[in-house]
């Protein structure tokens, strides 16, 4: 039991944010964002990081956040104070808009912002009740995990085939049910 | 992510597409059960319960599974790690859910179920062992991340055993004061470590074993 310790070792953490699974995806993020912070941009009023919360700690008053997407992916860390608004959306694992400014050689945060999903447009949500009762009834429906294949197979919704979201750019419709108007849905690992 | 993939389906001319935003965290947090893939089952670094009782494993199981009828989970769990996905199957549905949600209760994070229980593992023709069971023992060890450092090579590494490495202790001043400081290591707080490049020795073996200690005491050693 004593090993489990370890996980919170900084280079497990760093390792595990830069294997990004579940559906933390910066996809969403201004390309800026995935950018170095370089000098000019402390002169501008708000700057931002949008991605997961990695890590926090309360001792060295830091939160680390993975941001970037692909080689330029990586964990930005930033400070905050009794001044930070919102310190409770940095919460390991969820997804997270940062705005922080540049106080000397440090980042301060200044107001913290939980990302929210959006949903496409002509999509709609479904909550854990009326899923577990259409699951529950046998209707005729595909349910689709979104995640790497690796998080299917250690625990999936009974009766989700497996989409990853790179799957599915390359292979279209060729996954997904023929019958274009049956109830279609899908999931992650929460809305990250 | 679920949203692009039902945004890619709308496009494809998919009528009736929908969400589940909250996800898997939450199905299992309201209390429903998941399934492990058939392979994850074969091949998975996991602890695979059987919850049967008596002699039925003795006549049929799935192979590198252990019996813990459920009266003895409670008794059996200190054999397995917190952090161990654990597989289980059972008689029936009823059992499986039951210890499923007693292991959740109990601080387990990854429990799922054979897909379609014993019944269903046998219907699609899973390989099933039979015969004498000689040992009953669980003995789950994770497999290191990439990386990552094994207990044993960093005490080694505290021990002066590899001159070549260098270890940060990446801990609060303050927290080392309470609890002590590993030998060989040198102490830059996790704040700091951006602005200490120049303290970090580049010939040493830094990358894959820098050991950035956190929160850890030394009875963990």
């Amino acid at each position: 039991m004593n090993r489990h310790h370890f996980v919170k070792c900084l280079p497990a953490a760093i390792m595990v944010a830069l294997l990004s699974y579940g559906c933390a995806q910066q996809s969403q993020m201004p390309p800026t964002a995935a950018k170095p912070a370089v000098e000019q941009e402390a002169k501008k009023a708000a700057m931002k990081y949008t991605g997961k919360i990695v890590g926090k700690s309360n001792k060295a008053k830091v939160v680390s956040v993975a941001v970037g997407k692909g080689a330029a992916k990586k964990v930005v860390m930033v400070k905050f104070d009794e001044a930070t608004k919102g310190i409770k959306f940095a919460k390991k694992g969820t997804a997270a808009i940062i705005f922080w400014e540049q106080r000397g050689a440090d980042k301060y945060a200044t107001v913290i912002k939980p990302k929210l999903a959006k949903l496409p447009a002509g999509v709609t949500e479904i909550k854990t009740e009326e899923l577990a009762e259409l699951l529950e009834n046998n209707t005729a429906l595909t349910l689709a995990d979104a995640r790497p294949i690796a998080r299917y197979h250690k625990g999936h919704l009974p009766g989700a085939v497996s989409i990853p979201v790179p799957a599915l750019k390359k292979k279209k419709a060729a996954l997904l049910p023929k019958d274009k108007d049956e109830l279609l849905i899908f999931y992650c690992g929460g809305p990250t | 992510m679920s949203t692009k993939n039902a945004g890619l389906a709308h496009k494809l001319g998919y009528s009736n597409v929908r969400v589940y935003l909250d996800g898997e965290p939450k199905w299992i947090e309201e209390g429903y059960v998941t399934d492990a893939s058939d392979q994850f089952v074969k091949t998975g670094n996991i602890v695979l319960i059987d919850l049967r009782e008596g002699d039925a494993p003795r006549e049929g199981r799935i192979p590198r599974s252990v019996q813990v009828p459920y009266e003895e989970l409670e008794a059996r769990s200190k054999d397995i790690p917190r952090n161990a996905p654990i597989v289980v199957y059972g008689a029936n549905d009823e059992d499986v859910q039951d210890a499923i949600d007693d292991l959740h209760d109990d601080g387990y994070r990854y429990v799922s179920k054979v897909t379609g229980n014993w019944t269903g593992w046998l219907k699609k023709g899973n390989p099933v062992e039979s015969g004498p069971i000689f040992s009953n023992e669980i003995s789950w060890v994770r497999k290191l991340g990439p990386g990552e450092v094994s207990v044993a090579e960093f005490r080694a590494a505290t021990e002066g055993k590899y001159p070549d490495v260098f270890i940060i202790d990446a801990r609060t001043p303050e927290e080392i004061k309470e609890r002590g400081i590993f030998q060989n290591t040198v102490n830059i707080p996790l704040d700091m470590i951006a602005k200490s490049f120049s303290k970090i020795p580049k010939d040493k073996r830094n990358a894959g074993f820098l050991s950035l200690l956190h929160p850890m005491q030394k009875d963990d050693l």
